[in-house]
C-alpha cells in the first residue's frame, strides 16, 4: 500500500473570464519515506494540486474529478458543490491537516501571524491535535526549536515573528510542520524566498529531519537545482498535467518529453566544463483559458505533428518508475494508427511549431 | 587606466542615514569602499546575497543614489561630482534594466510611447525618425511591429522585460546596469532574455554590469565576476577562475551552496555550510566583515579589515592571501583552501 495515491485529480476555478482547469487528470503515488519533487513553471498547477490534496482550495475552486487515498483511507474531496459532503470532508480533514500531513509554505512572513508570539503559534497545533496541557506543549515546542537549530529556544519562544530573520522564520515553519510527527510533509517552494547560503542550511535541515523520522516529502519547486539534491523522484508539470515522471537520474540523464529536455537545456549548469550556449524554449506558457484539445505544449514544441493538435498523448512507460506523455514517443507503438486519426499527418511534415 | 576601460569605480561608498526609533540616528553602510573596472564589450557579474549592497552599488554608479565617497569614472571622465545638468548628457550612455517588469513600465503608456519616451527626453531625432526607431527596436528585442499600440498589461513577464530592454536600447547606451533582469521570470523564459542580452552585446559592444543572485546564470553571461558581502567586494576575477577555484572563504561557501541541477554532482560534492546569517549593515562587525561566519577566522580578522591582495590577476580581500601568510603557506593549514572545493 502506498502512503499516498492520487488518481485522475482535476481541479478547476471559475473566474469572470471562464473556467480555468488548473490541474487536469493528475495521477501519482508516493511511498513511505520517499521524497517526490514536483517541478513546473508558475501556472502549471503544482501548488493547486497540493492545495486540493489538503482541502485548502479557494472558494471559487471545485474538484471535478479524482480520488485521493492516504494510507488506504479515502480522503477525496467531494466533487461539485454538495454542502453536506463538504462539511463532512472538512471534519475529516481537520484531523489530518497539520497532524498527519504537515505543510511548509513559501513565504515565512505571511505564514506566521505577526501579532502572536512564536510559542503560541507553535503550540497551537500540538495542543489541538495531541490534547496535551500547555506546559507539555511548550516543552515539545522547545524541543522542536532545538531540533531545527534555533539557539536559546526558551527565550525565543516568547518573541514575535518580526524578531526573527528570514531563515529563522523558515526554521519555525519547519518546526511547526513537524510538530505532530506527520507521515507526509508538503513543502511548497520552501526556500524560494531565501538566500543561497541560508537555502543550503534549510535544505540540509529538512533532509536530515525527514530522514531521521522517515517522513515522506512532496517538494514543490521551480528550481531544478533543488530537486537534484533533495528528491528521489520527480514529476514535471506543464499546464496542469504531469508530462514526465521518473527517478532523479531518469529525468536528468534520460529525459524523453520535449518540455523536460527544453527545461534542462535552458538552465545553466555550472557543473559542466564548457559554457554551452543556452537553448531557451521559444514562446510562452499557454493561456489556461484557451487550452488546445491536444497537447498543451504543442505551441512551443519543436516536434509538433498534426496529431498533437487533436488528441492528448497517451502515457508511455520506459521503466517501472519512468513515463512520459508525448506523441513523439509513441511512433513505433503498433496500437496507434496515425493514418486512421483525423487529419493526422505522419512525423516530420512540420518541424517548427 | 587602459584605453578600453568604459567604467572605473574607485573606493565607492554609499551610506544611508536612517532616522527615528529610540536608537536615534543610525547609518547603514550599504556600499563600503568598492573598486573595480569594466572593459568595453564586457559583462561584469555581481553576486551576493540580499542586503549585500549589489543593487545599491549599481544604482550609485548611475547616480540614482548620490555617492557618499569615492569616484566613478566613465570613459575617463569623473562623473561622481557632476551637476544634474552635466550628468544629463551621461545619462544617455549609462542605462539600466530593472528587475520587476511589472513595476517598471507605465501602465498608461502604450509600448510605442514607453520606448519613445527616453528619445523625447534627450531630444533625439525627428518624430518620424523616432517612430521608425521604435519599430527597429521592437524587432531587435523580438517583438512584433504591431505591438506598438498595445499596453503593458497585454504582455507576459518575459515580453515586458523585452519592452524594458528596448526602452533601454533606445538611447544607444555604452553601459547598462542589469539589476536582476531575470529573477522575476519563469525558468524557460530566463534563457530567452539572457540570449537576447548576449546577442545585443555581440552586435553593439555594450558593457553590462549584471547583478543577480542566480549564480549559474551570472557565470554563464559574465566575463568577470565580483563577489560581494556586506558592502565589500571580497573577491573578483575571471568568471571561470572564480567558479572553478574560488579563493575567499565566503566565495567558496557561496558557490558550494548553489543548488546544482545535476544529481551526480549534487551527491558527490562537499557543501560548506555557513553558520548563521548575514549581519546587519547597520552594525557591521569590526575587522573583516565575514569573520563572524568564517570557518578560517583568525585573531587578526576581528581587529583589522584585510586589504585587497592581487593574486594572478585576481583580487581577494582576505588575510589568508596576504604576503605574510602566503610565505608561510607550507607550514599553515590553509592548503585545503587553495584546492578545488568540488
Amino acid at each position: 500500500m502506498s502512503l499516498l495515491e492520487i488518481s485522475h485529480l482535476t481541479t478547476s476555478f471559475s473566474t469572470p473570464q471562464g473556467t480555468v482547469r488548473a490541474v487536469r487528470d493528475v495521477s501519482y503515488r508516493l511511498e513511505a519515506g520517499e521524497v517526490l519533487g514536483i517541478v513546473g513553471e508558475s501556472g502549471s498547477g503544482k501548488s493547486v494540486g497540493m492545495l486540493t490534496l489538503m482541502g485548502l482550495l479557494a472558494s471559487n475552486g471545485t474538484v471535478e474529478n479524482g480520488t485521493i487515498r492516504f494510507k488506504g483511507e479515502d480522503i477525496s474531496p467531494p466533487h461539485g458543490r454538495d454542502k453536506k459532503a463538504a462539511r463532512e470532508y472538512e471534519k475529516k480533514m481537520r484531523q489530518i491537516r497539520g497532524n498527519r500531513i504537515g505543510m511548509i509554505f513559501q513565504d515565512p512572513m505571511t505564514f506566521l501571524n505577526p501579532i502572536l508570539k512564536i510559542g503560541t503559534q507553535l503550540t497551537e497545533g500540538i495542543r489541538c491535535h495531541q490534547h496535551c496541557s500547555r506546559a507539555e506543549a511548550r516543552e515539545k515546542a522547545i524541543q522542536l526549536m532545538r531540533e531545527v537549530g534555533i539557539p536559546s529556544p526558551e527565550k525565543r519562544l516568547d518573541q514575535y515573528p518580526f524578531e526573527f530573520s528570514g531563515g529563522m522564520r523558515q526554521r519555525i515553519i519547519i518546526a511547526s510542520a513537524l510538530a505532530c510527527d506527520p507521515e507526509l510533509i508538503i513543502a511548497d517552494e520552501p526556500t524560494t524566498a531565501l538566500d543561497v547560503t541560508v537555502q543550503a542550511q534549510i535544505l540540509e535541515l529538512l533532509k536530515k529531519l525527514t530522514k531521521e523520522k522517515g517522513t515522506s516529502v512532496i517538494m514543490i519547486t521551480h528550481d531544478l537545482g533543488v530537486v537534484a539534491s533533495m528528491c528521489d523522484r520527480i514529476a514535471i508539470m506543464y499546464a496542469g498535467k504531469i508530462v514526465e515522471e521518473g527517478t532523479v537520474d531518469e529525468i536528468f540523464y534520460d529525459p524523453h518529453h520535449p518540455y523536460t529536455k527544453g527545461l534542462l537545456n535552458s538552465i545553466n549548469n555550472s557543473a559542466k566544463e564548457s559554457d554551452e550556449p543556452l537553448v531557451p524554449i521559444p514562446g510562452t506558457p499557454p493561456d489556461l483559458l484557451k487550452l488546445p484539445a491536444g497537447c498543451a505544449f504543442m505551441s512551443r514544441c519543436p516536434y509538433t505533428m498534426n496529431i498533437c493538435e487533436v488528441q492528448l498523448p497517451p502515457e508511455k512507460r520506459y521503466s517501472e518508475t519512468h513515463c512520459s506523455r508525448c506523441w513523439m514517443e509513441c511512433r513505433d507503438e503498433s496500437y496507434i494508427r496515425f493514418d486512421e486519426l483525423p487529419s493526422a499527418d505522419p512525423v516530420g511534415s512540420r518541424t517548427e511549431g | 587606466m587602459s584605453s578600453n576601460t568604459v567604467l572605473e569605480v574607485k573606493e565607492l561608498c554609499k551610506y544611508f542615514d536612517v532616522k527615528g526609533g529610540i536608537k536615534g540616528k543610525q547609518r547603514v553602510l550599504a556600499v563600503d569602499g568598492i573598486s573595480f573596472e569594466v572593459k568595453k564589450g564586457e559583462t561584469f557579474g555581481l553576486v551576493g546575497e540580499s542586503g549585500c549592497g549589489k543593487s545599491t552599488l549599481g544604482r550609485t554608479i548611475l547616480r540614482i543614489y548620490e555617492p557618499t565617497k569615492g569616484k566613478i569614472f566613465f570613459e575617463g571622465q569623473d562623473i561622481s561630482g557632476l551637476s544634474r545638468k552635466k550628468m544629463h548628457a551621461y545619462r544617455r550612455k549609462l542605462q539600466m534594466i530593472f528587475q520587476d517588469p511589472y513595476a517598471s513600465l507605465n501602465p498608461r503608456f502604450t509600448v510605442g510611447e514607453i520606448i519613445e519616451e527616453p528619445m523625447v527626453i534627450h531630444h533625439m531625432y525627428t518624430p518620424e525618425k523616432r517612430r521608425q526607431r521604435v519599430q527597429e527596436l521592437l524587432e531587435t528585442v523580438g517583438l512584433k511591429p504591431d505591438h506598438i499600440r498595445r499596453y503593458p498589461h497585454e504582455f507576459s513577464g518575459g515580453q515586458r522585460q523585452r519592452i524594458g530592454i528596448a526602452r533601454t536600447l533606445a538611447l544607444e547606451p555604452d553601459f547598462i546596469v542589469c539589476d536582476e533582469p531575470i529573477s522575476a521570470l519563469d525558468v524557460s523564459i530566463q534563457a530567452q532574455v539572457i540570449n537576447l542580452l548576449e546577442d545585443i552585446q555581440k552586435r553593439q559592444g555594450i558593457s553590462y554590469l549584471f547583478i543577480a543572485h542566480d549564480l549559474g546564470m551570472v557565470k554563464h553571461i559574465s566575463h568577470r565576476i565580483g563577489v560581494m558581502y556586506l558592502g565589500h567586494m571580497v573577491e573578483s576575477g575571471g568568471a571561470d577562475d572564480v567558479y572553478r577555484h574560488p579563493l575567499h572563504p565566503y566565495s567558496k561557501a557561496l558557490l558550494s551552496a548553489e543548488p546544482i541541477p545535476d544529481p551526480n554532482t549534487a551527491r558527490s560534492r562537499h557543501r560548506i555550510l555557513l553558520e548563521g546569517e548575514i549581519p546587519s549593515p547597520m552594525h557591521p562587525p569590526a575587522g573583516c566583515p565575514f569573520h563572524t561566519r568564517c570557518p578560517y577566522a583568525m585573531e587578526e580578522c576581528s581587529q583589522a579589515a584585510p586589504a585587497t591582495y592581487e593574486l594572478e590577476g585576481r583580487r581577494v580581500a582576505c588575510f589568508l592571501y596576504s604576503p605574510r601568510y602566503l610565505r608561510q603557506r607550507e607550514g599553515l593549514a590553509i592548503e585545503p583552501l587553495l584546492q578545488k572545493t568540488s
